[in-house]
């Protein structure tokens, strides 16, 4: 018995979100920096999770468009309900300059498949202004910065030594 | 009554609390509701959150709109250094449960115990019905409405309560709700006035019907001498019990609640004085199962809170009635109390949580 079920969920982004999505529109990415430990989280979660300090406006700080990848897979798609990909595809965990968590799930470019690594140096590729939107982001953590860049590609900079990044690999 | 004039070195008290407003919507998400409020609950307890040796948090994914999104309510606790912690898909009473459970082993003192719900994404009639046997009842989009109102109607043919029983119920509790900063929807309402209202699910008008709330609550557990220790009045749990009935609602007679009744016996309820029981009769004709299921009597003050029919943070509702009844014996104005937390649909799966005062 085939029995598919749907549920449709409708809310406005968390101001703290409103800000972030409005910041990319402008082609800056935001964070929220904790004031104990320094870490920056990109988009900003309201709190640092490792301190529990509530983080606000206040704490905002910006990051880079350039990064560093961590960790990838690429993925060869199988047909399942809903996979609308065909043709192997990236998918990349990117450690911003000046962030201290990955955005994950990023499309690597303008390479081979068979050479990206860990500790490629990359940058954005944003979406002409009036394509850049919110979709993908949401209040629960999914979504990061798709609906306002494209992919990213390599800088050609010298790798990132593993020591620099391998804290901060998810 | 079996309730023991003094607590063990083992009894385990609630030493702290805390919980937001109800509001129809809230702007923030679930985790930045609960981080203030995990924050407040600690520090009314006077702990760091390092001290905490259990933590347990009740919520729903379905509710949130997100696989593994009690995950992320997890931060409001901090899980770094890493902590001992688990969640139950059920309202926050029963993570309350668990972390009592867990306490019984001897080896901690304390436990945080956490509920939380944004019932504002999703539509009521369109999720709930998910919770229901995917054969028979889900596909029919059978919502908690539909099934209260089946409940009512039983109530009513029965002899047992008739609309105008319903319409008290809630203008006693929303007129309850006008001392609770916390409650949603409170006033004065004439009863009269209530019954002119159209029904929305026949017999129930809408002020029958919970108000669809966000919302969340903490509570720090500590045993014995660490509980004397921090707090000036600890409230005693001097037991706790859920029973739990059939998921098909026609196997079962809805003008009772057999594992409410279970529940409180088991728990140590024997029919004595109580000053007030908090119940979650999230609709108002189940205020009428459970003060009969219960045995009640009339001087024990029911909801004085306004209930969930004045605030219904879905997952953090049975929770907030142990806060209510918790923070009346801290301050004196109860000695001995009575909480409800339900589960399931139509008061399927009940847990009563008995809590008294010292001296």
């Amino acid at each position: 018995m085939e029995h598919l079920v749907s549920l449709t969920y409708t809310e406005e982004l968390t101001p703290i979100l409103e800000r972030y999505v409005d910041a990319m529109m402008e082609g800056r990415i935001v964070g929220h920096k904790c004031p104990e430990c320094g870490r920056v989280y990109v988009p900003g979660k309201g709190y640092c999770p490792l301190c529990v300090v509530a983080t606000g406006a206040e704490h905002e700080v910006e990051v880079a468009d350039t990064g560093t990848v961590t960790g990838f897979t690429i993925v060869t798609p199988v047909a399942y309900y809903g996979q609308k990909e065909t043709e192997p595809f990236v998918w990349a965990s990117v450690l911003l300059d000046g962030a201290d968590g990955t955005l994950a799930g990023q499309d690597i470019v303008g390479i081979a498949h068979d050479e990206i690594r860990s500790g490629l140096r990359v940058r954005a590729i944003w979406k002409p202004k009036e394509r850049r939107s919110a979709e993908g982001v949401s209040n629960r953590g999914w979504g990061g910065v798709g609906a306002a860049i494209e992919a990213f590609e390599p800088t050609g900079e010298p790798d990132m030594p593993r020591e620099q990044y391998e804290e901060h690999i998810f | 009554l079996t309730f023991s004039n003094s607590a063990t070195p083992d009894d385990i008290a609630v030493v702290g609390w805390a919980q937001t407003p109800s509001v129809r919507r809230a702007l923030e998400n679930e985790v930045q509701l609960l981080v203030p409020t995990v924050a407040a609950a600690l520090a009314r307890a006077g702990l760091d959150r390092r001290e905490i040796g259990f933590t347990c948090a009740g919520s729903c994914d379905y509710l949130t709109g997100g696989p593994f999104a009690f995950v992320q309510n997890l931060e409001a606790a901090g899980a770094w250094p890493p902590i001992a912690e688990s969640h139950v898909e059920m309202d926050g009473a029963w993570a309350l449960y668990e972390a009592w459970v867990r306490l019984q082993h001897g080896d901690i003192d304390t436990a945080l115990v956490f509920g939380s719900g944004k019932s504002s994404p999703s539509s009521p009639a369109e999720l709930w019905p998910q919770q229901l046997d995917p054969y028979y009842l889900a596909p029919l989009g059978v919502d908690p409405a539909s099934l209260a109102a089946l409940q009512a109607r039983a109530l009513l043919d029965s002899g047992t309560a008739t609309e105008r029983d319903f319409a008290e119920v809630v203008a006693r509790s929303r007129r309850a709700a006008l001392d609770n900063p916390c409650a949603q929807v409170k006033g004065h309402l004439d009863v009269d006035a209530l019954l002119a209202e159209p029904y929305v699910r026949a017999p129930l008008r809408r002020h029958d019907l919970p108000p669809i709330s966000d919302g969340a609550v903490a509570v720090v557990l500590a045993r014995g001498d660490r509980a004397r220790a921090l707090a000036e009045r600890p409230v005693w749990i001097r037991g706790i019990d859920h029973r739990i009935e059939v998921h098909q609602p026609g196997m079962r007679d809805l003008t009772a609640s057999p594992s409410t009744a279970l529940a409180a016996r088991k728990a140590g309820y024997d029919g004595g004085p109580l000053d007030v029981a908090e119940l979650s009769c999230t609709f108002s004709p189940q205020e009428i199962v459970l003060r009969a299921a219960l045995g009640l009597a009339p001087a024990t003050a029911v909801n004085p809170s306004g209930g969930p029919l004045a605030a219904n943070p879905v997952m953090a509702t049975g929770l907030v009635r142990i806060v209510e009844v918790a923070q009346r014996i801290a301050a004196g104005t109860a000695d001995r109390g009575l909480a409800h937390a339900t589960g399931g649909q139509v008061l399927q799966h009940n847990l009563v949580c008995l809590m008294e005062g010292e001296g």
